[in-house]
């Protein structure tokens, strides 16, 4: 049975995983920890006492604790992308514990919240030996953070454009994961100004799809254009086959959803 | 490693339970206080039938630290019981065949309550939305959706006949 720790300030937090390193787990809601890593590691550390669940907006920037519920984001954020993406992660009694910031860290099919926040070009606060530092939601992917790095927040500015966000599962509430897709495009007159599109679950990763935003042009977005970009889309995955969905259907789901979520803002 | 002590309101009593590091709401719950509604079915968080009332929000209790809700009320089953809501909801669930084994059922009726106290008159959506957490073998849900619509509509006082 694992010692629980409970840091009051990130400084004790850090000081706690620098003493126990690699013996030592961060648990914030539990919806994972609590079956994968309670029974196996000697410390986990809590952080329910580090004051990490505010949400707040000031200058037109957002900034989300890193221990914000799903149902707090679902409540205090009243962006729909991101709402509709936290209220399809589990059912309501995971909402309400499971954190933003322990979301990063669940791979598919649970970690969907990241896909919305690519596309709304989220940054993460974390907290190392080294005080606190932050970097862009992709480079947190693809580079990886240090496993005594400490998650302390997100941030992305209030979005210029419309999002959609929309997830492919078996069934219609608290499904698992077949793909999800989110798209941030920001219009100029009748042309596109700038657009993201991030995928989940069609990687290893919560994924931007650079491929994707770039055949969509500068132009207008009609079908033949939006036809490109989930073209694009679902030739840049690289799914994985499980017993949710093969390789190859998800890899048409991306194209398919890719191109109805276009189509919402077309 | 130190066993702790850990208080909170159970049910409308003030309880004291010894609490192992991390061990679970669940087992305080149910080997602790003999509270057997709270049952172990997945015991990760996957099935719902651990459902209890953290001061007044929806939570599993297999995967709640018991000393995370310390000075909480909660509410099991055992406690809900004593509510006039609750027996309508009960006899819904007899009228519509919404039990078979039972095992289920306490989460389910827990959930309910929850579901209920912000949603007095849900829609069929709304029902299975708020009961996709708790699993049921037997029943195939529809029955269980029955229950939960008539009973809604007969304590909302717009009964559906």
């Amino acid at each position: 049975m694992a010692e629980y720790l409970q840091p009051e300030t990130i400084a004790e937090a850090a000081g706690m995983i620098a003493e126990h390193g690699g013996e030592l787990a961060i648990m914030a809601g539990g919806t994972r920890a609590m079956q994968f890593l309670v029974p196996y590691m000697p410390y986990i550390m809590g952080l329910r006492r580090l004051g990490l669940e505010r949400v707040e907006k000031s200058d037109g920037e957002w900034s989300l604790g890193a221990a914000a519920t799903l149902t707090q984001i679902q409540k205090e954020v009243p962006i729909a992308a991101l709402r509709d993406a936290a209220r399809q992660i589990g059912a309501v009694a995971i909402q309400n514990v499971a954190t933003i910031g322990g979301n990063l860290f669940s791979h598919a099919p649970y970690g969907d919240a990241a896909t919305v926040l690519l596309a709304l070009d989220a940054r993460v606060s974390i907290a190392d030996g080294g005080g606190e530092r932050s970097l862009s939601l992709g480079d947190f992917y693809a580079d990886g953070v240090d496993s005594g790095a400490l998650v302390t927040g997100i941030q992305f500015a209030e979005p210029k454009g419309e999002a959609v966000y929309l997830k492919c599962g078996r069934k219609r509430f608290n499904a698992t994961t077949v793909i999800t897709v989110a798209v941030h495009v920001e219009m100029d007159g009748g042309n596109v100004r700038a657009a993201r599109i991030a995928l989940g679950g069609a990687s290893p990763h919560p994924m931007r799809c650079t491929a994707a935003e770039q055949a969509l042009g500068g132009g207008a977005l009609d079908a033949a254009v939006i036809e490109k970009a989930a073209a694009a889309a679902s030739a840049a995955s690289a799914p994985a086959s499980d017993a949710t969905a093969s390789e190859w259907y998800r890899r048409r789901m991306v194209g398919v959803y890719v191109q109805k979520a276009l189509s919402q803002l077309a | 490693m130190t066993v702790k002590a850990v208080q909170f309101n159970v049910n409308g009593r003030d309880e004291a339970v010894m609490a192992r590091p991390i061990e679970t709401l669940l087992s305080v719950l149910r080997d602790g206080l003999g509270l057997t509604s709270v049952k172990s079915g997945c015991a990760q968080g996957g099935c719902g039938a651990c459902s209890v009332l953290v001061d007044g929000e929806l939570r599993l209790a297999c995967i709640t630290p018991a000393e995370d809700v310390a000075g909480s009320e909660i509410l099991t089953l055992e406690g809900l019981n004593e509510t006039n809501s609750m027996a309508a909801i009960q006899e819904s669930f007899v009228a519509n065949y919404a039990a078979q084994c039972g095992f289920c059922t306490p989460g389910m009726l827990v959930a309910v309550t929850a579901l209920m106290e912000s949603n007095p008159k849900p829609s069929r959506d709304e029902i299975m939305e708020a009961l996709s957490g708790n699993i049921c073998r037997c029943t195939s849900y529809l029955p269980i959706v029955d229950a939960v619509e008539s009973a809604a509509g007969e304590l909302s006082g717009q009964g559906d006949d």
